[in-house]
């Protein structure tokens, strides 16, 4: 490779500097906007750094109402319902992947058909999945999100899993079908170990996913159920908005994201592009 | 990050051989997952389309009437909002998803030129792929509050007040780029991504031999680099393509498709005839006219994705 000229990767550092800026400052705009009084929020020139870093801002968030945003329960449902989602989608999606990749069942025909449902429009589900949810009385139920959120994740379970078992190679597994295991055994005793790294990956992946999920929160709940990206809008929603305690929702919002994010570095081209191109 | 395209993944997929090649045990293994796949998609898309031929609308009490392909005829010849909608949508996959695909590729190009602090300065610039789409859109409208935020008070100071109190969100020739402006935020990294994955993997000896021919720089970068990564910026395309035409959660945080109508998308649309005017037998017709597109869309991703398993890419 050519060495680059002095000048040339100034160029580059400055880019990326201006880009790192453009990228990381409604981030960090939200985490300072979450320490700031009401009083810096509505403040011009604007405040950048806010006088004290005290907590006041999240104690009162994440207590319930009256005194408070009601943010624990927040936190609260969205675990539920994304752990929930998760081991449906992991349970039920990795005996299937194994079976795509290993043995092909129901043809290409039959995985492109799961795939292809990860791409429905959920607002074309949302009606009728709504008419049966009031129908079965589940509005308003964790139940409801974790069934709902599973028609996009079990897909992506299945997809994403069945590419790392096609990455293994078959050898093993035939070893142990000729030492007499069934084919049951050598998926969850030889296969399935392999695979760990990518199971977890794909697990946390699906996790991610229902915990940003919206709209499914917002038209199969009320307040029973009320997950973090329900309660950050409807705070914005009233007329007199407390920013700082909003922001502070927010960042509580983002913090399993910004920690799996770092975990998962490895997987997350093929986690965002569903397995077609490899990272 | 090692990185390569899964080119090696060709035709012949190894499958466990047994003596007996027992057919049931793999059957029962996919079964669960298909079954509860089914009974939570394909319920509603029957369902769906049996509405699609009725007038139901919940706000008048009157009980569902048949009427054939009127739900259709009126979404697409008589309902000028639905078409506005669809332009929003396509502004956005268009422009939104081209700007993506072209910031995210000089980004990549540049964060290539990189050695050590590579992997360190993409997972900084990630953190907007992994947040919640609502959540940023949360972050723009403090950042473009039109009173207090840091935005108008940046242009302000360079224009000397000409910015004070503009309101990016309320302005109807304004408010959809700023939708957009959220969505080219939070996913330009994911192309930037790809293709410096696409990048990485590329073999050094192309670009060698292309050198030694005496190629500059730029032939370098257009002649080989870039046909070289194409199949992985068409995959980011569809992939966001997909994505964005589902476009919700910033619209309904940002501008509540506001202001009038004016950043109504196709999918904000929908839910407003479903769940705020209660016409089942509409909402149904447009969900269905929706899911056409995207398993066109879908399609084209799936071949495309086959071929370059087939391996004649990258």
């Amino acid at each position: 490779m050519r060495r680059s000229s002095r000048r040339r990767r100034l160029l580059t550092g400055l880019i990326l500097l201006a880009a790192l800026i453009v990228f990381l400052f409604p981030v960090v705009w939200m985490i300072l906007t979450s320490f700031k009084s009401n009083s810096e929020f509505f403040a011009y020139p604007p405040v950048f750094v806010p006088k004290s870093f005290a907590l006041t801002n999240y104690v009162n968030a994440m207590r319930m109402p009256p005194d408070g945003r009601g943010g624990f329960q927040g936190v609260r449902d969205s675990l539920i319902v994304s752990i929930g989602s998760m081991a449906a989608s992991v349970l039920l999606g990795a005996p299937a992947a194994y079976s795509f990749a290993r043995y092909r069942t129901g043809g290409e025909n039959l995985s492109f058909w799961v795939l292809s449902t990860r791409m429905f429009p959920p607002v074309a589900s949302a009606l009728p999945l709504f008419l049966v949810f009031k129908a079965l009385h589940l509005l308003d139920t964790h139940l409801a999100l974790i069934i709902a959120n599973t028609i996009f994740n079990l897909p992506f379970v299945i997809w994403l899993l069945k590419g790392f078992f096609e990455d293994l190679p078959v050898e093993l597994e035939e070893a142990a079908v000729i030492d007499g295991t069934t084919i049951f055994g050598a998926f969850r005793r030889v296969a399935l170990p392999l695979v760990t790294p990518g199971l977890v990956a794909t697990a946390l992946f699906s996790f991610i996913f229902t915990w940003n999920e919206f709209m499914f929160a917002l038209l199969f709940t009320r307040s029973d159920v009320r997950t973090l990206t329900i309660i950050v809008p409807s705070l914005v929603g009233g007329h007199e908005i407390l920013w700082g305690q909003v922001a502070s929702v927010g960042v509580v919002a983002i913090i399993p994201n910004v920690l799996l994010a770092l975990l998962l570095q490895r997987f997350l081209v093929r986690g965002l592009t569903l397995g077609a191109v490899k990272g | 990050m090692a990185s390569r395209l899964d080119e090696e993944l060709v035709a012949e997929r190894p499958r466990v051989e047994t003596a007996r090649r027992p057919r049931l045990a793999p059957l029962l293994m996919a079964l669960p997952a298909v079954v509860t796949l089914a009974a939570i998609t394909l319920f509603p898309l029957l369902y769906t389309l049996r509405l699609t031929v009725v007038s139901w609308e919940l706000t008048t009490g009157f009980p569902p009437q048949f009427i054939g392909v009127q739900n259709f005829v009126r979404v697409l010849t008589l309902d000028p909002r639905f078409w506005n909608a669809m332009m929003n949508t396509g502004v956005l996959v268009l422009v939104g998803v081209g700007l993506q695909a072209l910031i995210g590729t000089g980004l990549a190009l540049e964060l290539n030129r990189l050695t050590r602090s590579r992997v360190w300065v993409l997972s900084l610039l990630l953190t907007p792929v992994m947040i919640a789409p609502v959540i940023a859109g949360f972050q723009f409208r403090m950042i473009l509050n039109d009173q207090y935020g840091p935005l108008n008070y940046l242009f302000d100071a360079a224009t000397h007040g000409h910015f004070h109190g503009f309101a990016w969100l309320a302005d109807p020739h304004a408010a959809l780029w700023a939708v957009m402006a959220t969505d080219v935020w939070q996913w330009t990294p994911f192309m930037t991504l790809i293709t410096l994955a696409g990048l990485q993997s590329m073999s050094g000896e192309l670009l060698e031999a292309a050198e030694v021919d005496g190629a500059t720089g730029p032939q370098i970068l257009w002649r080989v680099t870039l046909p070289l990564l194409l199949p992985v910026i068409i995959i980011g395309i569809l992939v966001r393509f997909m994505d964005t035409f589902k476009l919700f959660d910033i619209v309904y945080q940002l501008t509540g498709g506001g202001p009038g109508s004016v950043t109504e998308t196709i999918a904000y649309y929908t839910y407003l005839q479903g769940f705020k005017f209660f016409s089942l037998g509409y909402t149904a017709a447009m969900s269905v006219i929706q899911l056409i597109v995207i398993t066109i869309v879908a399609q084209v991703f799936l071949r495309y994705q086959k071929r370059t398993r087939g391996g004649a890419t990258a």
